[in-house]
């Protein structure tokens, strides 16, 4: 992997790779993830490919990415740690797929230039009907999340347990936030995000690095740009914990349990934390899976899943209304187990080679690639990824039971049915 | 083996069938880490009537998919502790008309596949073990219960199908779960487990040949004939009840459209309907459509709207789905437009440019294994080349499309399905 910076505060990570029909770009620009501006940051993105000035509408910008063999143009928000990022990912077949000697990679970076920094304006700002329109759809996006219950569950736990720290924040920022923007104010924050935004760009690909960065340094050539400093990552914080529930018409109850823990991907011993989540709840061989659900057969599904930018590990399951209280005793058993060194030789062998093995496939499609680097590059990942494997290598039963011990509960969420 | 070049996509596919039926194909991925492998029967939901030694058997609904769980039991345990102590993450799932077991792992590929082989072809059911499934699909049919886009789909197909099973959920219900015993999966392990009936398909950085080595080392010799079973029901595109709506826990109402076609049937011809049904939505409806742009501006649909041609094995229909408020706006927008396109006539220029996008979408799906594998599997069972699709396209005239759209979307052959969010008391 290349890595240049292109101007000020705007880095360029290039991997070459030429075993792909495809290649891939993103931007992004890089925001402290706060409440004022989450919303506007899930909205621009939306806007800018609503039209520029050459395409001006949703036909005519599908038009311009089917004569480009299909290639996509979507909207990129993240939550990176204590950051949010906003921007755009273009998705490409690789030019020597192309009929005829066509090429795909110099029109697209065109395109997204042309998207970035000559959208569709009236009276020098973006249309007001294509604010309104895009900001009804994130807020109909917003809402659906509720339509998975899995996912409300996550969500409430979230919500009820982050009050004071960052990741509270919905990804998507709140609605009242996106009801709130108007055209003048999402342009006033695009132009303040092209003059002071980090940008990061990632490219993967057959192109030659030098042609990539020569290429993408014209994005912001005519931009004068002043940097703003981001705020420090953290893990989680001192926020009240506590137990909540609340009530639906569902036909199973669902259960979120948020736990804490000092150790981010920033720490020494966060390779051992992975390893915890793998041998607690990481898929069909960790313990809540074996116990809960092929044990006692309480469940579907039950997992955990483990946020490394901020320390928090979350179990969820799906269960019976009455089945809350010896499920929730039974997670905590389960880590309580792993927390006295009952860790099996197979447990801890499973779950490292399924970890390695998921770091070993990264490497194999272009967007696992740039997930992987461009979010663990923001995030501020300790080890690379030889580092990182040596490390998951490295650990001991013992070492996991030592984590383990570092995971506080925090806050439960139960939705359970209208007549329970 | 035998090797095919497919140059357009720079691919080289080993194919082979056992003497024991099994076929068998290898997509050679050199520099890859990931290794996938698919080992999938042509056995689904919907195939609930078959016949065994001479006995005609009505299997409950929702078998095939508890075989597929009961199936992980092996007489030392649960298989998956096996594959994960060997780096590789095995799972399954059970469609309308195939079971699929599979498993991904980046060493020791070929222990893992003999693994695979063997508990696939070992059935091993216990009173005891079948009856505690019943907890755990129990749980996955609430859970199911609680996914608008699963209500929504199944009230459609409700309306629809009145003999093609597609009408009857993958899971079955708890009653009919109720009656499956450990006799009754042996059945079907025995009626559609057999190699003959299954295909095998490898996607990775492997030796094509190692790959045969080790599925006649662990697959038995012999073949067996094919277990006769019911695979087509009567249906006329006709639909009696043409709506259907139902209360949820949603944001804002979730519709399904569906326009029932005929049977697309096996082979080439039948790809050919699906893409040439595919490339007619696209014009109808896609996001380079004035249809689309229309609606999208007009705040009736957003960016969840989509749909396409789909399959199941006997059945073909044209689906539409999103969230909306105007569902049957979007229903009348659609029977106008395609009315409209089949008098003004589709360009050839536009088709071109529609051929173009679809293909590279294709070429670029290719680097994707998991779609890949699923598709070349999907594609065999219905007799079909997946590396052949560049060649369909080519064929494709703008006159197949307005055909398409003339027989396909009308008023009759229409049901639409809506959940709408629970009413405040």
């Amino acid at each position: 992997m290349e890595e240049m910076t292109l101007g000020a505060g705007v880095q360029l990570r290039c991997f070459r790779d030429d075993r792909f029909k495809q290649g891939c770009l993103s931007i992004q620009f890089v925001r402290p993830m706060n409440k004022e501006e989450a919303a506007k940051n899930a909205l621009l993105p939306a806007v800018l490919l609503r039209g520029t000035e050459k395409s001006p509408d949703i036909g005519s910008i599908t038009a311009r990415l089917d004569d480009l063999y299909g290639a996509s143009v979507g909207p990129l928000v993240r939550r990176a740690g204590d950051w949010q990022t906003s921007g755009l990912f273009c998705g490409f077949i690789d030019d020597k797929y192309a009929l005829d000697g066509d090429e795909v990679f110099a029109p697209m970076v065109e395109f997204l230039r042309e998207i970035l920094f000559c959208p569709r304006l009236e009276k020098g700002i973006f249309p007001e009907s294509v604010v309104e329109s895009e900001k009804k759809n994130l807020i109909a996006t917003i809402e659906s999340r509720m339509n998975d219950k899995r996912t409300l569950a996550f969500d409430k736990l979230i919500v009820n347990m982050c009050k004071a720290d960052s990741f509270g924040i919905p990804r998507l920022g709140h609605k009242e936030d996106v009801a709130a923007i108007t055209a003048q104010s999402l342009y006033a924050h695009y132009e303040n995000l092209l003059k002071t935004a980090r940008v990061e760009l990632f490219y993967v690909g057959s192109q030659e690095p030098g042609v990539v960065g020569q290429k993408l340094k014209a994005l912001f050539a005519d931009t004068p740009r002043q940097v703003a400093a981001l705020p420090e990552q953290t893990p989680f914080g001192e926020d009240p914990g506590g137990s909540h529930q609340e009530k639906m018409e569902v036909s199973q109850g669902k259960l979120a349990m948020g736990f804490v823990t000092p150790i981010t991907l920033r720490h020494p011993k966060f390779a051992a934390m992975q390893l915890l989540n793998g041998i607690f709840g990481g898929g069909m061989t960790g313990k809540l899976f074996a116990k809960i659900r092929e044990e006692m057969s309480l469940c579907y599904d039950i997992g955990s899943s483990y946020y490394s930018s901020k320390g928090i590990l979350v179990v969820s399951a799906g269960i019976d209304f009455g089945a809350r209280d010896v499920v929730e005793k039974q997670v905590e058993m389960q880590l309580e187990a792993i927390c006295n060194g009952e860790i099996s030789a197979s447990e801890l062998e499973s779950a490292r080679q399924m970890l390695l093995s998921s770091l070993e496939s990264v490497h194999d499609t272009p967007g696992n690639i740039e997930g992987y680097y461009a979010v663990q590059g923001l995030t501020g990942m300790l080890f690379s990824r030889e580092e990182y494997k040596q490390a998951i290598l490295r650990c001991t039963a013992s070492d996991i039971s030592e984590v383990a011990k570092t995971l506080q509960k925090h806050t439960v969420f139960f939705l359970k049915g209208v007549q329970e | 083996m035998i090797e095919k070049a497919y140059p357009r996509l720079g691919e080289r596919v080993f194919w082979e069938t056992l003497p024991n039926g099994l076929a068998v194909c290898v997509v050679p991925r050199p520099g890859f880490s990931k290794k996938l492998c698919y080992f999938t029967t042509d056995y689904g939901a919907i195939h609930t009537q078959f016949s065994l030694d001479g006995e005609n058997v009505i299997a409950p609904a929702g078998i095939a998919h508890y075989l597929e769980h009961k199936m992980f039991d092996m007489p030392g345990g649960e298989i998956s502790g096996c594959f994960a102590q060997l780096g590789a993450d095995v799972n399954a799932f059970t469609s309308y008309d195939m079971t699929a077991y599979y498993f991904t792992c980046t060493e020791r590929f070929d222990e893992a596949l003999g693994l695979l082989l063997d508990f696939v072809s070992t059935p091993y059911f216990t009173e005891e073990s079948v009856q505690k499934e019943q907890g755990i699909i129990g749980q996955e049919i609430e859970m199911n219960a609680d996914s608008p886009d699963t209500a929504v789909f199944e009230n459609l197909m409700g309306c629809m199908y009145q003999n093609h099973p597609i009408s009857v959920p993958i899971l079955g219900t708890r009653d009919s779960i109720a009656k499956i015993t450990p006799e009754i999966l042996h059945k079907c392990h025995r009626a559609f487990y057999a190699p003959n009936n299954m295909f095998l398909c490898v996607v990775g950085d492997v030796d094509p040949e190692a790959v045969c080595a080790i599925a006649r080392e662990h697959l038995p010799a012999e073949k067996t004939e094919k277990a006769p079973r019911v695979d087509t029901w009567a249906e006329d595109t006709k639909i009696e009840k043409h709506l259907v709506e139902a209360n949820m826990e949603v944001a804002m109402p979730i519709f399904q459209l569906g326009f029932k076609c005929p049977d697309p049937g096996k082979g080439e011809r039948a790809v050919r309907t699906e893409f040439v049904a595919d490339l007619a939505s696209e014009a109808l409806f896609g996001e380079s459509s004035d249809l689309y742009q229309r609606l999208y501006e007009e705040g009736i649909i957003d960016s969840s709207f989509g749909g396409g041609f789909e399959t199941v094995s006997g059945m073909g229909m044209l689906t539409v789905s999103g969230d909306s408020d105007y569902p049957e706006k979007v229903k009348e927008a659609l029977l106008a437009e395609a009315e409209k396109l089949c008098r003004e006539g589709i360009s050839e220029e536009r088709l071109l440019r529609m051929k173009r996008s679809a293909m590279g979408r294709r070429i670029r799906a290719l680097d994707s294994f998991n779609s890949l594998i699923f598709r070349i599997t999907a594609y065999y069972f219905t007799e079909f080349d997946y590396f052949e699709f560049p060649a369909i396209y080519e064929k494709i005239t703008p006159r197949e499309l307005t055909d398409f759209l003339r027989t396909a979307v009308r008023e009759e052959n229409c049901a639409l399905s809506v959940i709408y969010p629970v009413k405040d008391e």
